[in-house]
């Protein structure tokens, strides 16, 4: 008999022992839930503060909230204007440019990518860094503008400057 | 960096710990490439050349001094940025710099500045640019008509005017359906009307027509194209001109109410002073026809008549009130 009432315990310690090694284990024996009051943390486009070796350029270093105060805007068009129409369609655009950008020029990006709209005219500036050759870099900008300008069927230029590394804005 | 984290990570065996936690910098959000990423200037390693020997890559070649160290100062500016271009750094001979400075520090330089790229800049628009805009437009260009000087002489020949709105968007398409809508002002001073067509004009215009500047306005917007509500104003215009100028049989049937402005003959003003002034003075000699027509015309039942037909057209004002205060005085022989 008494041996009988020790195995459970025995059981526990050992389910015990288990739950520490492996922690997706939860049938141990007391499982209490853990609420706090819910903290709305804004985390939108932010690098947290670390321990200073961290470098960030001077877009990723602003918040959101700073746009239009100290930083200005990545993309520019009339569809945002009131009574004009046409932005849902200028944003998709936008999107698909940027994703574009850092898929063909791949590892090449120092910074965002700027839209500018002049009319018709789709005009991409781009800052990038030294890591292709030019030769490679001169093809890819043109495949780069007529890829885009036939499929958005307006006149794409690509406005591309050349740095050695990025630009450190600070180190958070 | 961030490949290095997770590495320590897998080697802690098999706990799969989803990686929520790492920090992804080219994620989603941002198409800028990692900042850990080292830009290698050398050889990377000599890859294997199946004995073809040592592969030496071509040296990389020093960019050299940007443009701006070779610029005179007298140098043509209209080359430089003939049109629209972006902020580009070795141009720009002048030392910019812009941002929000870090703490105890100064704004970051105009190189790789990407504030300055986001910008529109207007260094194509410097005065000598212009000039030479103009000079190239001159050509194109004629002297303003001298029989249109003045304003008053635009009118007298061209009374009719035409107002629409041109749209310019940046985006692939030009259409706006906003470009339909046609404005066409005209002064009824200068449309050949008489008495009864301008009041049978003033009355079918209804709201397109201002009092105070006699001007009437019609707004076309219910076709799809400038042209057709072009023509379509024009076509209103000639019917209401056409219109106003027939009368139609029903028109006799014009009532004291329908009428645009008062008038006093047979109007209970006009019966009221005359029965005022009988019963005032000409008691004894009675009360006839010829009495009535010789007491209206009298001077100061004529003032009377004026002062009451203007006090109803214009409304109440100082001087109108006082106009027929001594109307009435005069009448009563105050």
């Amino acid at each position: 008999p008494c041996s009988y009432r020790r195995a459970p315990i025995n059981l526990a310690l050992r389910l015990s022992a288990l739950a520490w090694s492996s922690s997706l284990c939860s049938f141990s024996g007391s499982r209490g839930l853990h609420v706090t009051v819910s903290c709305c943390k804004n985390r939108a486009a932010r690098i947290r503060v670390g321990k200073g070796d961290k470098p960030v350029t001077y877009e990723q270093a602003h918040h959101p909230h700073h746009i239009g105060h100290r930083k200005g805007w990545l993309s520019q068009h009339t569809s945002n204007l009131k009574g004009e129409d046409g932005a849902a369609e200028r944003t998709v655009e936008d999107v698909f440019i940027r994703r574009f950008m850092f898929g063909t020029f791949h590892g090449c990006l120092a910074n965002e990518i700027v839209i500018k709209r002049r009319g018709n005219l789709l005009n991409v500036c781009a800052v990038m860094l030294q890591k292709l050759p030019p030769q490679k870099f001169y093809f890819l900008i043109g495949y780069t503008e007529s890829l885009l300008s036939h499929f958005y069927k307006c006149p794409v230029k690509l406005e591309i400057q050349t740095l050695q590394d990025k630009i450190v804005y600070k180190y958070l | 960096m961030a490949s290095r984290t997770s590495k320590t990570f897998l080697s802690l065996g098999r706990i799969n710990i989803p990686l929520l936690g790492f920090n992804k910098p080219s994620g989603k959000a941002t198409y800028a490439t990692a900042l850990s990423i080292n830009s290698s200037s050398g050889n990377k390693g000599l890859p294997d050349r199946g004995g073809r020997g040592p592969f030496v890559r071509r040296p990389r070649r020093e960019a050299g001094e940007p443009r701006t160290g070779k610029m005179p100062v007298d140098q043509d500016w209209t080359a430089v940025y003939p049109s629209a271009a972006p902020f580009r750094p070795g141009s720009v001979p002048l030392p910019l710099r812009m941002g929000y400075p870090v703490k105890g520090g100064i704004p970051p330089e105009k190189k790789g500045n990407l504030e300055l790229i986001k910008i529109p800049n207007f260094l194509h628009l410097t005065p000598a640019a212009i000039k030479k805009h103009c000079e190239a437009l001159k050509p194109f260009c004629t002297e303003w008509p001298s029989a249109l000087e003045t304003d008053t002489k635009c009118d007298e020949h061209f009374p009719i005017k035409l107002e629409s709105k041109e749209y310019v968007s940046a985006g692939p398409s030009l259409r706006n359906p906003s470009a339909r809508i046609v404005h066409l002002t005209v002064k009824l001073s200068s449309l050949n009307l008489d008495d009864h067509a301008r009041k049978k004009m003033i009355k079918l215009l209804g709201e397109r027509y201002c009092k105070n500047t006699d001007v009437l306005t019609i707004k076309t917007d219910s076709c799809p194209l400038r042209q057709q509500n072009y023509d379509y104003a024009m076509y209103l215009l000639t019917v209401l001109y056409h219109e106003s100028w027939k009368t139609e049989a029903w028109e006799a049937e014009k009532t004291v109410a329908d009428m645009e402005d008062y008038s006093w003959e047979d109007s209970p003003s006009q019966k009221n002073i005359l029965d005022v002034l009988l019963r005032m003075k000409v008691a004894g000699e009675g009360d006839g026809e010829e009495v009535r027509q010789q007491l209206l015309g009298r001077k100061d039942v004529q003032d009377y008549k004026d002062s009451v037909t203007r006090l109803k057209n214009e409304g109440e004002s100082e001087s109108s009130m006082l106009q027929y205060k001594e109307a009435v005085k005069k009448v009563f022989n105050m």
